[in-house]
Formats: C-alpha cells, structure tokens, sequence
C-alpha cells in the first residue's frame, strides 16, 4: 500500500512545483511591457500610448530614443520600475510597479528596455 | 395529540417563511433570469472569487467581472446605467488602440430595475460596510494629485476641465458610480477584487491611513449637475 503511495505522492508533488513555477515567474518582459508599459510608452516604446493625452504635464519617456535613453544606468531604470518618477527625480506620471512585478520581472524589464533604446 | 399539534404549527411556520423568503428573492430570481436570457454572462462571469492568475486570463475577457458587484456600485446606480450605458471606460475594454464606442447591450426600464437587483444582491465578505465616508481634504488631493499622480490613466475633473489618461475607467463621476467602501476595499485587497489588471498595486507604497483618505476624496468626484 505505502509503496504505491509514495510514487503516486510524488507526481503530485511534481505537478504543484510545475504550478508554482508557472505563477511566479509567469509573464515574459515582452507581455509584461505590452500589459503594464505600453498604455502610456506606446506599444513600441515611442512615448505614444493612449495615456500620453495632451491634456497630461508630462510626455511618457520615448524609450528608442538613445541618447536619452543612455544617461540611465541600469540601476536607474530598475529604481524607476520600482519607485516611479520620483526615484530619479523625474514626475510621478511614472508610477511605481515594486509591488506589482517580481525582482526578476523588473531585471528582464531593463533589458527588454536596453534592446529598445539599442542602448 | 399535543406533539401532533407541534408539528403541524412548525409546518406552517416553515411554510410562512417559504414565503417570506420568496418574495424577498422575487427580483433577484427575475434578474438573474434576464440576466442569463439576454446573454450577459458571455462577457461577464457573476460567481466569485476571482478567476484571472495571468495576464492572458485577463485579456481573454470580454467584459469586468460581476461577481461583488452589490459591494462595488451605489445604490440605484445600474438601474440607471442599465437603461443608458454610457462609457465607463474611454478605452474598448483593455485595447490600447480602439476607443470605447459606447455599444454596451441596453435594458429595459423594468428589466433594468429587476437586472440591478439581482446585481446588487452579489455581495463580497472583503467589503466592510460604513467605514468610509465621502470626504475632501488637501492631504488627500496632494496624495491623489501630485505623490501617485492617479490621473496618469484615470479621467478626472480639474476645474472645469477633464483631463487625465484613459486606460482606467473614468472617475469623473465616480462618487455617484461606487461605495466608497469599496473603493477603500479595492485599494488594499486588489488580488480580492482584480489579482489581473494593468493598474500597479499600491499596498505597501501607500499607507492605511492614506489609503482610507483616498477612497474619501474620490467618493466625493462628481459630475456637475447640468443647468436646467
Ligand atoms: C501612467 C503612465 C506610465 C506608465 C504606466 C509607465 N510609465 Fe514610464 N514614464 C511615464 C512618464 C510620464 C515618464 C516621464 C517622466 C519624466 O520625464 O518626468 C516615464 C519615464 C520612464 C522612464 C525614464 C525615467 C527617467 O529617469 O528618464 C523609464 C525607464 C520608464 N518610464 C519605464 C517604464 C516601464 C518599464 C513601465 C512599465 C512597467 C512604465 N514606465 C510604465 C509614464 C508611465
Ligand atoms: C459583448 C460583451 C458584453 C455583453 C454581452 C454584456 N456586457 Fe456588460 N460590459 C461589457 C464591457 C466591455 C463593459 C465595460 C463598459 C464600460 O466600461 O463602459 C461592461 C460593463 C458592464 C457593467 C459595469 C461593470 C463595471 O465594473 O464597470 C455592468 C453592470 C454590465 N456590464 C452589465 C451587463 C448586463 C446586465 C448585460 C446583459 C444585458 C451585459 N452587461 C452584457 C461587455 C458586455
Ligand atoms: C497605470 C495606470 C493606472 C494608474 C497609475 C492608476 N490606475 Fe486606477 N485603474 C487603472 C485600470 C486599468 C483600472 C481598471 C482595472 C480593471 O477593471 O481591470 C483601474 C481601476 C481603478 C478603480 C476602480 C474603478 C472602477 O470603476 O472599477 C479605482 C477606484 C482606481 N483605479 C483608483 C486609482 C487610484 C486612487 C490611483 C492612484 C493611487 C490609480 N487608480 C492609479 C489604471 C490605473
């Protein structure tokens, strides 16, 4: 009996580690970008998404724009992600997303950024 | 003799609070008829809890969730809105590119008022009656305002002006639209109401004080009454 539980408990096992997996690290910088950054930096990065209204103080960074792109460092832009505007001085416009993204979901964000700028 | 009397006095107790029971659900039971009947629940689910774990899960919805919708809107609210939908969201629901073109199913009079009830009848155990209270402060616009900048996807009215961005569904009116304990609720529970949703979480940036001030400031946002 107990030698054909253990197997069977450890398929399960496996299964709930597959799960688990599955959630947290979930979505991929590309999805991640589309669903949380793209509504204002525009769905290719450019500044323009449908939050960029002319009625807002502030213009979404342009994030293929590699000159401006470049004067922030790495840890720039994670603190940005995480803090919003106000971690490098910029508007608050730029929200916080620290408790909304995982750590590792922020570090894939900087380098799907990095691709953006060619930066 | 006397037990048989007991029983017969407890049938019809049972049979008064059948009765009883049933009127009271009339338009709730009516609702949810129509409700099923007009195909609502293609695009809008009304059993909780939450069902979204990824980003793709809420894409593939057609429509926000019902599930605590007695909890989320005021009293009177859908009735209205059901008969005259007009755009909650400026956006088509999660689009970046299509505007909201304002072509949600509309009711009848009595139909609405029978769909609202049922609506109004899904409450959520998340939600804590009378503990918020519609209330302007400076502390609150300062919050709101200028330290997490709300409008960045919210319509709001600013003067006499709208401004704001679009991809939240508009607050301009969002004093007579929601139960300011919900607002508070939906605030500091956002995997309770919405785990999906591209709106960051503010739980562990704002504070439970400024959260509560919060929800009061935008329980008080409504639309000018018009001159007659
Ligand atoms: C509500 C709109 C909004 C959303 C959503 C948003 N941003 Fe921003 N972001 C802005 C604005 C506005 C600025 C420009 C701030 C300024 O120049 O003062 C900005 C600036 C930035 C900057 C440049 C900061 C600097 O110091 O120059 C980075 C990097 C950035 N955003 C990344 C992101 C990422 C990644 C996401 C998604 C997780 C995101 N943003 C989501 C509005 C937004
Ligand atoms: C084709 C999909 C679709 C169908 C069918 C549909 N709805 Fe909707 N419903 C939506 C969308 C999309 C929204 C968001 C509209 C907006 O923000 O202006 C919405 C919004 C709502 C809201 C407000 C919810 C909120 O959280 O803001 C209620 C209440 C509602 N619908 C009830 C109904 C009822 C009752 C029916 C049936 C008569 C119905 N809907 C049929 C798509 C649908
Ligand atoms: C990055 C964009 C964004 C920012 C910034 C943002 N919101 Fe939202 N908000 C949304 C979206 C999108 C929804 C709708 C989510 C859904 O229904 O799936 C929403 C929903 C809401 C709702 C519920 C409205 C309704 O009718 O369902 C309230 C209340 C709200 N936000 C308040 C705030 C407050 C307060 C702030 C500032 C602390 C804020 N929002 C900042 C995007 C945003």
């Amino acid at each position: 009996m107990i030698k054909r539980v253990i197997p069977l408990g450890a398929i399960f096992f496996f299964f709930v580690l597959v799960m688990l997996n599955g959630y947290a690290f979930g979505a991929s910088a590309e999805e991640n970008y589309q669903f949380y950054c793209a509504q204002c930096h525009g769905v290719k990065g450019k500044g323009d998404g449908p939050n960029a209204t002319e009625t807002q103080p502030v213009s979404p960074r342009d994030h293929t724009n590699t000159k401006e792109m470049k004067k922030l460092t790495d840890e720039d832009i994670i603190n940005v992600i995480k803090s919003g505007g106000a971690a490098t001085s910029k508007s608050t416009l730029m929200p916080p997303f620290g408790k909304t993204l995982t750590e590792k979901e922020i570090q894939e964000l900087k380098d799907y950024l990095r691709k953006l700028c060619k930066c | 003799m006397k037990e048989r009397g007991l029983v017969l006095w407890g049938f019809i107790f049972m049979l008064c609070m059948l009765a009883y029971s049933g009127r009271v659900d009339a338009g709730v039971a009516e609702g949810k008829k129509i409700f099923e009947s007009k195909k609502c629940n293609d695009c809008h689910y009304t059993q909780g809890p939450a069902r979204e774990k990824t980003i793709k899960d809420q894409l593939s919805k057609k429509g926000p969730e019902l599930w605590y919708a007695g909890s989320k809107f005021k009293e009177g609210f859908l009735e209205k809105w059901l008969q005259d939908p007009k755009p909650i969201r400026p956006m088509k629901y999660y689009s970046l590119t299509e505007k909201n073109k304002g072509d949600h199913p509309k009711l009848s009079g009595k139909d609405a008022k029978e769909v609202a009830a049922f609506l109004m009848s899904l409450k959520s155990k998340d939600v804590k009656a009378g503990v918020i209270k519609a209330k302007k402060s400076a502390r609150a616009r300062i919050v709101f305002e200028k330290k997490l900048a709300c409008y960045g996807c919210h319509l709001v009215k600013k003067g006499r002006k709208i401004v704001g961005g679009l991809t939240g569904p508009s607050l301009v009116d969002a004093g007579e639209r929601l139960n300011p304990d919900w607002i508070y609720a939906y605030l500091v529970k956002p995997k309770v109401f919405k785990p999906v949703k591209d709106m960051p979480v503010y739980v562990g940036i704002v504070g439970d004080k400024e959260m509560k001030m919060l929800a009061s400031y935008i329980a008080t946002f409504k639309q000018k009454k018009k001159k007659k």
